[in-house]
């Protein structure tokens, strides 16, 4: 018999909202106790989240907060085999990344606020995990935009940090905008927002309207940094490398992919259709994006736009658990990657050009063996975490005889290879390239040992392991996965994945070594090089805003100060006054006070009764 | 014999208003009795208006609260001046804290103005008579146009001048559609309590076509409704700090208070003609007062007019309950009332902080703000992420509730109203980057360099706290407010209901 694990989901929930509220009141200067605090508290999480994988059965709880008319304001959890499986992975990638944070931002003057935030990010994003409707779920998801702006303001006296947060929650909140509507459409169509019984009105529907997908899937756009609300995520690593890692690789950009799963059954074929070929469109663009940045960050964050392209790909091929399983092993090997990223900034004394790295290897070797071993399994090499699932998803496409996204998540997949490779020959290997990358040095265990855990164990290991300790009803999405795709080393995906990794990881390896201290590409084809760095999508935005809503904002304020202000309040309160006293010789004049409020007593009333009786 | 809720209601509107009293004849009273005595008349409403909305929401609660006034008429609660009442009560002491620390000329009238100005706000709130209502509408408004006038900053003038003559055209406008609904409905002044009034007009066959419009446009004046919204930035802007947070945050509540509960109650102010332009004026309140926000440049005249946008969803909240005959959007609406309030008033408190600092409300002089108040930037971006409804805030509920209510609307109508979210997300975040994030400005520096400039100071902080944590106090537990609101909010629907079918079932008579 299924047992009652509610208590236990309360704790997961509200352990980190305390901890916040503890740091951010408390603990403001006591910055060692703040980031121990919140650590502990991770770590805490993510023992019971490790519980939970071990009971079986779903569990619910619900609780109306109150009610508006008839409309209640739930809040409750639904915990079933997809929302153990993101638990567990988001709250253990969290707790290492927790740990690292302590030596990452060991000198950093605003700990409290840091920690505190990472905590409220916490509570919000398991949050989304158990929450059981609509209405909770987007609660939640507003609350995961606002601490994510909250930590990438961390340095907010930088202004590339000031906009990159605005920007980020401002695009946030258009998805946002879909995603209102969506539950709206759902209340309307289904009189419910919560998820069981949509999923019953849903199965006994014929069809479901492709309004309500589109429209949920709105808010996916945004979170997960989907095209054309992408423009945010690249700007977002203007925050401290450990949140890059947790909320924009890991976690919050997850929880996009994760509620798409959860509402699967909302979704008509034309939504996911679109996903499915902007999501495979979006991983390779990102892809080959990726190798025009020099800043080992915004890098990552290409490959983590291109990974969550194909995370979209598999749900709109209808392969959520295929999806979910992507997820689970990208924030394994892409929190290494920061993570590992961070190491290497931290040891070449926060100088993040690529080109400016090399030969890191030998100076930081904990570091490069668990970051090339993440780049691995990034690349899809046979065995690893990445090998299971992205090309699972590339074998979905293959045998759903979708050749278009087939054929973009192989360039795809030959682009992750490329980057790869020229990041691992950029940063590791060759010769230093500056001064600081001369005296680098390896990071402390607080950092490296997150590293080796989540590279080596999870990135590597993950699969064989979680066999032996996890029962199979939690592991049910991946299970299900890998009995889908059972594939072979003869499948398509196979072979495709094979060439790119011969042709784009060992030819990026040699290519990038051929020029030091720049970019191969970019001395030897400068235009394709700018093609793939010049931000189009921003600069359409940027042309929106200035020249479009901007000049109406600014049209339509002079209309008000005209028309309603000027003319019809002041200009029939004191025009007309002018011209009666012109004509009857001044009675009017000099402006008094009693006849200028008179008259415009009596406009305003003009007005009212013209726009009533007119 | 009053009940003691009743005494407490009594004690909570009086007290302000007669030591205002003492504080206006008192003239030369020694500094040190007045801020006491101040102090009290601030703090006796705080205490009373909340404990007075949890004796409400009690089941045992005596009737009403209902108890004969010292002025003729009665002294009531209802479901949703409860709430409003303790929200104008927590609004007041955070104004009152605010107004004792400033320097001004006339102290002591200065605060007994700002007194009685609470005490009618919290009038309005607490009578159930129509004369009450306009007894006490005028007793707050009349010491806000002298409070902007004397006390205000730049253009006060102008602002007062005009907002003194929207709003006394609102008024007038207002009472002569209830006299004529008065008329029309046979009562006598004496006994025209609002549920006397709802009574009788829901026996009266034909109502005057205007009577409706001249009630909504008149209390929309009230409330800033499109296009009767001209005063409303100015005059906030103008006014002093504690002013613009009674303002804005209660007193403008009472023109909305006054909609439902005269207008949606009884007359069919929703259907037709009128019901079509309500929806599209208070539409325009969303989206173009919206955009007006956007190209505002000064930190002080953006939350005046954001505190017009935002009466928007609170306007349709009301228009949807008419038109749905669902309660969602009215209920919605009333949250949305108390917790704007909230946060509107911490909004104008933490603005007048940054101001008392860098010298200015312009945003393209600010900037850096944050580095210097580190507790400042956090409680000015917690007040604004309240107002643009972050969950965990009581806004959220009220807006979020609203939109749902407007879900049998297009969808391109509801795609418009609901863009709210991202248009105030654009101006607020916009407003929060200029003035605290990036470097410190230039002329932050110079001032900083020559008048050195802590944190916020503990006064603003508590008064701040007041606000925010009320606002989070409703938004964790809703049930707080709806518990309050859901009788009456379903019981006036029906009204609502009553009222719109009334012209449509003549035909069939004939």
């Amino acid at each position: 018999m299924p047992s009652d694990y509610s208590c236990l989901v309360h704790w997961i929930l509200f352990l980190p909202l305390g901890a916040a509220a503890l740091s951010a009141l408390l603990l403001r200067k006591q910055g060692t106790l703040a980031a121990w605090l919140s650590t502990a508290t991770a770590f805490a999480i993510a023992a019971i989240s490790f519980n939970l994988l071990r009971h079986e059965g779903n569990v619910t709880w619900h609780v109306e907060l109150a009610k508006f008319g008839d409309l209640s304001l739930g809040f409750g959890y639904l915990i079933d085999a997809n929302a153990r499986l993101m638990l567990f992975v988001v709250s253990f990638v969290a707790a290492w990344i927790h740990l690292f944070s302590v030596g990452y931002m060991k000198d950093d003057s605003a700990r409290g606020r840091f920690f505190a935030g990472l905590s409220i990010f916490m509570f919000s994003i398991l949050g989304i995990v158990v929450a059981d409707n609509l209405l909770m779920t987007f609660i939640f998801w507003e609350l995961v935009g606002f601490s994510s702006y909250m930590l990438i303001a961390h340095y907010f006296d930088k202004d590339f940090a000031a906009a990159a947060s605005k920007k980020a929650f401002i695009t946030n909140r258009i998805g946002d905008l879909g995603f209102i509507l969506g539950i709206a459409m759902c209340l309307s169509l289904y009189g419910t927002v919560d998820f069981a019984a949509l999923k019953d009105h849903a199965a006994a529907a014929k069809t479901i309207p492709v309004a309500v997908g589109a429209l949920l899937m709105c808010g996916f756009l945004g979170k997960s940094a989907q095209f054309p609300l992408h423009v945010w995520l690249t700007d977002a690593m203007a925050g401290p490398t450990p949140v890059s890692a947790l909320i924009h690789a890991a976690t919050m950009v997850a929880a996009g992919v994760y509620f798409m799963a959860r509402v699967s059954f909302l979704l008509a074929p034309d939504v996911l259709h679109f996903i499915a070929i902007s999501g495979a469109g979006m991983a390779a663009l990102a892809g080959l994006c990726a190798l025009a940045q020099t800043d080992i960050k915004k890098s990552l964050a290409y490959s983590t736009l291109a990974h969550l392209g194909i995370m979209g790909c598999a749900i709109g091929l209808g392969h959520p658990e295929l999806a979910l399983m992507h997820m689970a092993m990208h924030a394994f090997f892409k929190a290494t990657l920061f993570l590992g990223a961070g190491s290497v900034i931290h040891g070449c004394h926060h100088e993040q050009d690529m080109l400016k790295m090399g030969g890191l290897l030998k100076k930081m070797p904990l570091t490069a063996a668990t970051f090339i071993a993440a780049t691995l399994s990034n690349c899809a090499v046979p065995f690893l975490a990445g090998w299971y699932s992205k090309d699972a998803i590339i074998e979905a496409a293959f045998h759903g005889e979708h050749i278009a996204i087939f054929a973009f998540l192989s360039l795809a997949a030959l682009a992750t290879c490329l980057y790869s490779g020229r990041m691992i020959r950029l940063v590791f290997l060759g010769e230093a390239n500056s001064e600081e990358a001369k005296h680098a040095h390896e990071s402390p265990w607080l950092m490296t040992l997150p590293l080796i855990v989540l590279g080596l164990v999870y990135s590597v290991a993950g699969g064989f392991l979680a066999h032996s300790i996890i029962p199979a009803s939690s592991l049910q999405p991946i299970g299900e996965a890998l009995k889908e795709a059972s594939f072979h080393l003869t499948a398509p995906s196979t072979i495709v994945g094979l060439l790119s990794l011969l042709i784009g990881f060992g030819g990026a390896l040699k290519f990038y070594g051929a020029v030091r201290g720049a970019d191969a590409l970019q001395v030897l084809s400068p235009r394709t090089y700018h093609l793939l760095e010049h931000r189009w999508m921003d600069g359409l935005y940027r042309w929106y805003i200035d020249s479009v809503q901007r000049r109406i904002a600014e049209f339509v304020a002079f209309l008000d100060l005209l028309f309603i202000n000027g003319v019809a309040v002041r200009w029939i309160g004191g025009g007309v006054p002018a011209v009666l006293g012109y004509l009857t010789g001044r009675t009017f004049h000099r402006g008094q006070v009693r006849a200028y409020a008179f008259w415009i007593v009596l406009g305003t009333l003009f007005l009212a009764w013209f726009l009533i009786a007119r | 014999m009053d009940t003691f809720p009743a005494t407490l209601l009594q004690i909570a509107v009086t007290a302000p208003i007669l030591i205002g009293l003492i504080l206006i004849t008192g003239r030369n009273l020694p500094r040190s009795f007045a801020s006491g005595f101040a102090f009290g008349g601030f703090a006796i409403p705080a205490m009373l208006g909340p404990w007075l909305l949890l004796l409400w929401c009690t089941p045992t609660a005596p009737a009403q609260f209902q108890s004969a006034g010292p002025w003729g008429f009665g002294f009531a609660l209802n479901g949703i001046s409860a709430p409003l009442l303790a929200m104008t009560a927590l609004v007041g002491f955070a104004a009152g804290i605010k107004a004792l620390t400033q320097e001004v000329e006339a102290r002591n009238t200065y605060l007994g103005l700002i007194l009685f100005m609470l005490g009618g706000t919290l009038g309005v709130f607490a009578t159930n008579h129509i004369v009450g209502f306009y007894f006490f509408h005028e007793f707050a408004l009349i010491p806000t146009f002298i409070l902007t006038l004397f006390w205000g900053g730049e253009g006060r003038r102008p602002a007062a001048m005009q907002m003194a003559i929207y709003l006394t055209a609102g008024a007038m406008a207002s009472l002569a559609g209830i006299l004529i609904a008065l008329d029309a409905s046979g009562l006598s002044f004496d006994n025209a309590t609002f549920a006397n009034l709802v009574e009788a007009l829901a026996r009266v066959e034909h109502l005057p076509a205007a009577t409706g419009a001249l009630v909504l446009f008149g209390l929309g004046t009230l409330a800033s409704l499109f296009p009767f919204h001209s005063w409303a930035a100015p005059g906030y802007t103008a006014a002093p700090t504690p002013v613009s947070m009674i303002h804005a945050g209660a007193l403008k509540k009472f023109g909305l208070y006054g909609i439902i509960i005269i207008g949606l109650s009884s007359l069919d102010i929703t259907g037709g003609r009128l019901g079509q332009w309500f929806l599209w004026l208070a539409v325009a309140n969303v989206f173009i007062v919206g955009l007006i926000c956007l190209v505002q440049r000064d930190l002080k005249q953006l939350l005046s007019w954001s505190s017009v946008a935002h009466m928007g969803p609170i306007f349709l909240g009301l228009w949807v309950c008419g038109t749905s005959g669902k309660a969602e959007g009215l209920d919605a609406a009333v949250f949305l009332m108390v917790a704007h309030g909230l946060s509107c008033a911490a909004l104008f408190l933490l603005a007048n902080a940054v101001r008392t600092r860098a010298g200015t409300y312009r945003l393209d002089e600010l900037g850096g703000l944050a580095t210097r108040a580190p507790i400042l930037a956090a409680l000015f971006i917690a007040a604004t992420m309240a107002s643009i409804g972050l969950p965990g805030f009581g806004n959220f509920w009220g807006e979020i509730g609203i939109f749902l209510a407007l879900r049998a609307q297009p969808l391109w109508l509801q795609g418009i109203i609901a863009s709210t979210v991202v248009i105030s997300a654009i101006y607020a975040l916009r407003a929060v980057a200029a003035t605290f994030f990036g470097p410190s400005s230039e002329a932050l520096d110079k001032r900083f360099a020559s008048a050195p400039f802590g944190d916020v100071s503990w006064n603003e902080r508590a008064a701040a706290a007041v606000l925010l944590g009320a606002s989070l106090l409703i938004g964790f537990m809703p049930s707080l407010i709806t518990r309050s609101t859901n009788p009456l909010t379903a019981e006036i629907t029906v009204h609502a209901q009553h009222a719109a079918k009334a012209p449509a079932a003549e035909p069939v008579q004939r």
